[in-house]
């Protein structure tokens, strides 16, 4: 029977240690790896407050997302960026901007003296490219935010100067950037095939009209001449307008003895017809130009993109970096800047984006001390399956950009009071390209999975 | 798995120590069977997939884990018994899978499935070996729930420490097993119990994930009648 008792005293035990119950708790929340600082190169999407400071502060803004702690009005309404996120998951302090100020139109309080605080190691800033210091508005471009857009590279070179030269090592190094070297080259093409758009218009516009009104002459030849000449004549003086050039034209076809083309019966419709000839004749230049300077763009984003992995293996690495964090870009065309562009528009978006990191997937990813983020995959499955992931619009701002609400027309000066109406706070956008709070919060979880897979969170 | 199949080896060395006996106590009717031993538990889960918002294919795997196991069981008549079936919690540590595979521990909980079986013993009540087939039910109960930074950085980064429960369930279970008659009153024993039970987790980030993790249970024990 002493073996009886003893069997029945261990079950005993086992039923109350199992009542024992104790409820959840968080368990072990120490990150793998502890870090001594975060430090983050880029643009806007990971900018924490760069431009923070005359208009935009007092407007409410500085981040490229919806601003400020909103969440009394949705819970994903946080007003952190990713980065920010990542520094709070590893216990590090919360991210500041090293550089501040803004060298825009003082006028409307986008002047300010650019200040340095060396305390900081956010380096990102909104605009801010590759290695071209010029980026989406920047003084250069005839912006009158002016902001600084300094580079990545100059970023990278501001640190290892402040701290003399070498990485310690256990730093964790962020860097998301290329977007704005897209969006710039994009813009100048687009300035640029307008031009030759325009231009081509005009001048099928005035073949068109000449040609037609000299049929009617006395000796055509020598009437579409003239009637070119009045023309051409017309619109280079200054203050002409499209029916003035139209009736130097009539003028002048009259002269040629085409009398029948006073009347407005006749001149009237061949004007239409010209104006018809030259937008067809200008959309196709437009169309040919893009075309033809597209693949400069590729080329332009595959540099680019080459550029940045230099910098991440011979500026970051070289120097003593151990955790690099490098994100790729996300999926362009389907922003709603992306979106709102025509088909070939796109297609050329989505080539320039795989040139670019194409490059960063055949330079880093065999780099051990790169974690290079796949942002375009995930963000193209949330554009293309937003229900998993929780989002609610993957199309439209969350932020109410129409001038009287947002005067910059951008998320750098949205916050809790100019939203669309109605609950946005799991939108995709915050304004045409930058991601809501939520969706950062979507990023840092991608990437601290990424993290994860590699031991370093 | 090492540290198991010592526990197992162990068992056995026991078992032959005490020697065959032939013409040792029956397992007949009113007669009270009492086992000690150890038991593997391998959960084979089939997960769902976390709730949005998640990254989609995102799945959980649970590991195994093998604690020391007690039962009691009693003749109803000489082929018919009932078992009751106890142990120490479980210690099964979950991790990401699907999409998240390799990311490592999320989480850890206790289980406690204690299962009450009914069971049919084959051959006479003093045979030398006697297989036995049982079903019964098992309420699988979960404790000490514990989350990881991991965990935290998946489901809410930057947030407050991710935390999780899970759903007490009844679940059915069938055993398979065998007692092998060693000297006088004592035996040895061997059983597989398949257990169908689903569960499911919730965060403290308002998600859940639901999984079937029908486990296997493989136990070696030393048992005693009287």
């Amino acid at each position: 029977m002493r073996h009886t008792k003893f069997a029945l005293t261990v079950m005993a035990a086992a039923v109350i240690a199992g009542c024992g119950g104790n409820g959840p708790s968080a368990g072990d929340t120490t990150p793998k790896v502890k870090y001594s600082a975060m430090v983050s190169f880029g643009d806007s999407l990971s900018d924490v407050g760069s431009y923070a400071v005359g208009t935009v502060k007092a407007l409410g803004g500085g981040k490229w997302t919806i601003n400020g702690n909103n969440t009394a009005k949705g819970a994903d309404l946080t007003g952190f960026n990713w980065t920010e996120l990542i520094a709070a998951q590893l216990g590090l302090p919360a991210p500041c901007a090293y550089m501040t100020g803004l060298e825009g139109d003082a006028s409307k309080g986008f002047n300010v003296p650019v200040a340095t605080n060396t305390a900081c190691n956010s380096y990102a800033q909104g605009g801010s490219r590759v290695t071209n210091p010029v980026g989406p508005g920047n003084k250069a471009t005839g912006s009158p935010l002016g902001a600084l857009t300094v580079p990545v590279v100059t970023q990278i070179k501001n640190h290892l100067t402040k701290v003399g030269g070498k990485f310690k090592g256990d730093e964790l190094v962020l860097i998301m950037a290329g977007g704005n070297d897209a969006l710039e080259n994009l813009d100048e093409l687009k300035a640029n095939a307008t031009k030759a758009g325009n231009s081509a218009g005009q001048t099928a516009f005035a073949t068109s009209l000449a040609g037609q009104l000299a049929a009617g002459a006395t000796n055509p030849a020598t009437a579409a001449q003239a009637i070119g000449l009045a023309i051409a004549t017309e619109a280079a003086r200054p203050g002409s307008t499209s029916t003035s050039i139209v009736t130097a034209a009539v003028t002048a076809a009259v002269v040629a003895g085409n009398t029948a083309a006073a009347s407005p019966a006749v001149y009237g419709p061949m004007a239409l017809k010209a104006q018809a000839d030259a937008t067809t004749a200008g959309n196709k230049a437009g169309a040919d130009y893009a075309a033809a300077h597209g693949p400069e763009l590729v080329a332009a984003m595959a540099k680019a993109g080459g550029e940045l992995v230099a910098l991440v293996k011979g500026q970051l690495i070289a120097n003593g970096a151990n955790y690099v964090v490098v994100n790729n870009l996300p999926d362009v065309a389907n922003t709603p800047s992306g979106l709102s562009q025509d088909a070939n528009t796109k297609a050329l978006i989505n080539a320039m984006v795989k040139a670019f990191n194409d490059q960063l997937t055949s330079g880093l990813a065999a780099e051990a001390k790169v974690q290079l983020v796949d942002v375009f995959y995930v963000s193209h499955d949330q554009a293309t399956n937003p229900a998993p992931y929780g989002l609610t619009n993957v199309t439209d701002t969350a932020c109410d950009l129409t001038p009287a609400k947002n005067p910059l027309g951008s998320s750098l000066v949205c916050n809790g009071a100019n939203l669309k109406s109605g609950d946005v706070s799991r939108y995709s956008y915050a304004d045409a390209v930058h991601p809501t709070p939520f969706n950062n919060k979507l990023l840092a979880r991608y990437v601290s999975e990424k993290m994860a897979l590699k031991g370093w969170m | 798995m090492k540290i198991r199949m010592q526990h197992v080896a162990k068992l056995a060395v026991l078992a032959a120590a005490m020697g065959f006996a032939l013409g040792a106590q029956a397992q007949s009717k009113g007669q009270y069977l009492v086992k000690f031993g150890v038991n593997q538990i391998t959960p084979k889960v089939k997960s769902g997939e976390f709730d949005a918002p998640t990254l989609p294919g995102s799945t959980s795997d649970v590991g195994a884990d093998t604690q020391p196991i007690f039962s009691g069981a009693y003749m109803i008549t000489d082929n018919f018994s009932t078992e009751l079936v106890l142990g120490l919690p479980y210690k099964h540590k979950l991790y990401g899978d699907g999409m998240i595979k390799g990311v490592g521990v999320l989480g850890t909980v206790e289980a406690l499935p204690p299962t009450l079986f009914g069971q049919y013993r084959f051959f006479k009540s003093d045979s030398f070996i006697r297989p036995y087939v049982g079903l019964g039910v098992t309420y699988a109960y979960f404790q000490r729930e514990r989350g990881s930074s991991t965990l935290t950085a998946f489901l809410d980064p930057g947030g407050k420490p991710v935390t999780f429960e899970m759903d007490a369930k009844w679940a059915a279970s069938a055993q398979i097993g065998a007692t092998i008659k060693l000297k006088e009153r004592w035996f040895a024993d061997f059983a597989v119990v398949k257990t169908k039970l689903k569960t499911t987790a919730h965060f403290s980030t308002n998600q859940s994930i639901k999984a079937d993790l029908d486990p296997v249970a493989v136990s070696a024990a030393i048992g005693y009648t009287f």
